[in-house]
């Protein structure tokens, strides 16, 4: 396990509570890329354009490195190229920032082939705006090119910009043929619930509750980096269950547009489950909530939201209702429940079910013969066969999907659908 | 359910010799992700010779909503607040006021924006200035 130092520059005057938080999460991130961490450094200053932090510092944390024999150097800022130059040669170590930390978390995590493609673009557009500079540093003695102006720089960034776009039209294909097999899993009957919320709420923990299968999980960020898909029976109703990356906070635009695709898992559901950490202090809560409505805002159109206030068992019943309380305007449809223990499932469930588009009920008469059989078979397949009675006739009472509802039509034997 | 004001102004750009202003103010009930029902609307025209700074803004937001019945804090885009701290801008009204955070306030904000929107073009065409 690599060491590592992590290294924050708070802004004077701001808040220590928010700064101690943005630490805890380099923290975690770092944990979830397997590092040891053995020691934090941090300093309150506005920016220095050579090293982020002061000289004084860095000339510190170069001390520091050598004394514990970290390999790392992590940033919890943005760090240009000509700052990563400055700390790593006085440091002598490898020197990354929180966005690199977070590429690799999703380099390491990616199996399926889009999951690649996304980190390898996410990658490549970090990369781009730094690619001149990073070739003119390691270039600065050989100038190649007539009078050394540089030739390598432009040729780098190109190379770049066209992976760019080469990767793109791949994800954008890839992006195609997932929502086709959305269309596909609706036409089937299944409706769609995925998981959202932030990094380490429980998702994956949920997920595997749920489901009762097992799945990577693990007390990290990131668990789960594919979508992973399952299907369960609620209530009778078949559903795919969804689990999906989780949100973090800051993270920049560019990351994204690159795993825009993991989030369309959210988006094009039927019902969202969005899962809170009710651990976290009562302002954080309602701050991940805020940027949770931020990301749904005009994407979800319409999909209902079940707010899943996962981790009851480590509050106090008095805090955890004032914290429901606090942050009631901002959830819709809370269930509390503990993923670990189990509580509060059948409450979620029914939530889920309650939640779920409506289906129509119907009573059907069809006479006996193999065509009318063979229709009963597809019935159950695609609907709820609420009876069955084989008499003359066969009589049904289905509920099912309108489309399906229309297509036995004729057979009804009800003056009107009883919705159910 | 949450009884909230949403408010919007249209029309803070200069037209011919003046900045032709209406605020839409909206009384609504929401819960954390729908709009449950709408009780009120109050529309008020605004001219102004110059841009209008933060305190006018407050005042004309103030206006408006004093038509309004229902109580409920006002809900304002930041922006339109010139992307002033929420703290600051709540010191700034008498009453109490907080920035569109849930999906439901965002819808409200919307529905105040149609509102505040096509109730000026309406005057505007009234006027004859567009």
């Amino acid at each position: 396990m690599k060491k590592v130092i992590l290294v924050q520059r708070n802004e004077p005057g701001s808040d220590n509570g928010v700064n101690e938080g943005k630490l805890a999460e380099l923290k975690e991130l770092a944990r979830a890329a397997h590092y040891q961490v053995v020691g934090v450094l941090t300093q309150t200053r506005y920016p220095d354009r050579k090293y982020q932090v002061g000289r004084g510092k860095v000339d510190e944390l170069a001390v520091f490195v050598e004394v514990s024999g970290a390999d790392k150097v992590i940033f919890n800022h943005q760090l240009s190229t000509t700052q990563i130059y400055n700390i790593s040669e006085t440091c002598k170590c490898e020197v990354i920032d929180r966005f690199n930390l977070i590429l690799e978390i999703f380099a390491s995590r990616a199996t399926t082939r889009r999951a690649k493609l996304q980190v390898e673009l996410a990658r490549l557009q970090y990369e781009l705006p730094k690619a001149r500079s990073i070739v003119s540093l390691l270039k600065k003695d050989e100038r190649p090119g007539f009078m050394g102006l540089g030739g390598y720089e432009d040729s780098y960034e190109q190379d770049v910009k066209k992976r760019i776009v080469r990767i793109r039209n791949e994800i954008h294909s890839s992006c195609k043929s997932s929502e086709s097999l959305r269309s596909f899993r609706h036409e089937r009957g299944f409706s769609l619930v995925a998981l959202a919320g932030y990094t380490n709420a429980g998702k994956s923990t949920l997920f595997q509750s749920l489901v009762k299968e097992g799945t990577e999980v693990e007390d990290m960020l990131f668990t789960t980096l594919s979508p992973t898909t399952r299907s369960l029976s609620i209530n009778q109703r078949r559903v795919l269950l969804t689990d999906t990356v989780g949100f973090i906070e800051d993270l920049p635009h560019w990351m994204v547009d690159a795993f825009r695709s993991t989030l369309d898992e959210i988006f094009l559901a039927d019902v969202i489950l969005l899962v809170v950490d009710m651990s976290d202090p009562v302002e954080v809560i309602r701050q991940k909530l805020v940027v949770s409505h931020d990301i749904f805002w005009k994407r979800i159109e319409g999909v209902e939201i079940v707010t899943v206030l996962n981790k009851v068992d480590m509050v106090e019943p008095d805090d955890l209702k004032r914290k429901v309380d606090e942050i009631s305007y901002l959830a819709p449809h809370p269930v509390l429940i503990s993923a670990s223990s189990g509580d509060g499932f059948e409450a979620l469930v029914d939530k889920i079910y309650e939640n779920l588009p409506q289906w129509d009920r119907s009573r059907i008469a069809l006479d006996m013969s193999e065509e009318s059989l063979s229709m009963v078979s597809w019935l159950y397949d695609e609907g709820i066969v609420h009876s069955i009675d084989y008499g003359e006739q066969i009589v049904l009472d289905i509920e099912a999907r309108e489309e399906i509802l229309q297509k036995v039509s004729k057979f009804n034997i009800d003056d009107h659908r009883v919705l159910s | 359910m949450f009884s909230i004001i949403a408010v919007d102004i249209s029309g803070r750009h200069k037209i011919k010799d003046g900045y032709y202003m209406v605020c839409a103010a909206v009384a609504l009930e929401v819960s954390a992700s729908h709009i449950e029902s709408i009780s009120q609307t109050a529309i008020k025209p605004f001219l102004s010779p110059g841009p209008p700074d933060v305190l006018a803004i407050v005042n004309i937001i103030e206006a408006t909503v004093s038509e309004i019945e229902s109580s409920g804090p006002i809900i304002v885009e930041k922006g339109d607040l010139y992307n002033r701290p929420e703290w600051i801008s709540k010191k700034m009204f008498s009453r109490d006021m907080k920035y569109q955070e849930s999906l439901s306030e965002r819808l409200a904000i919307e529905f105040a924006h149609h509102i505040s929107l096509s109730s000026r073009k309406l005057l505007m065409k009234e006027l004859d200035i567009e």
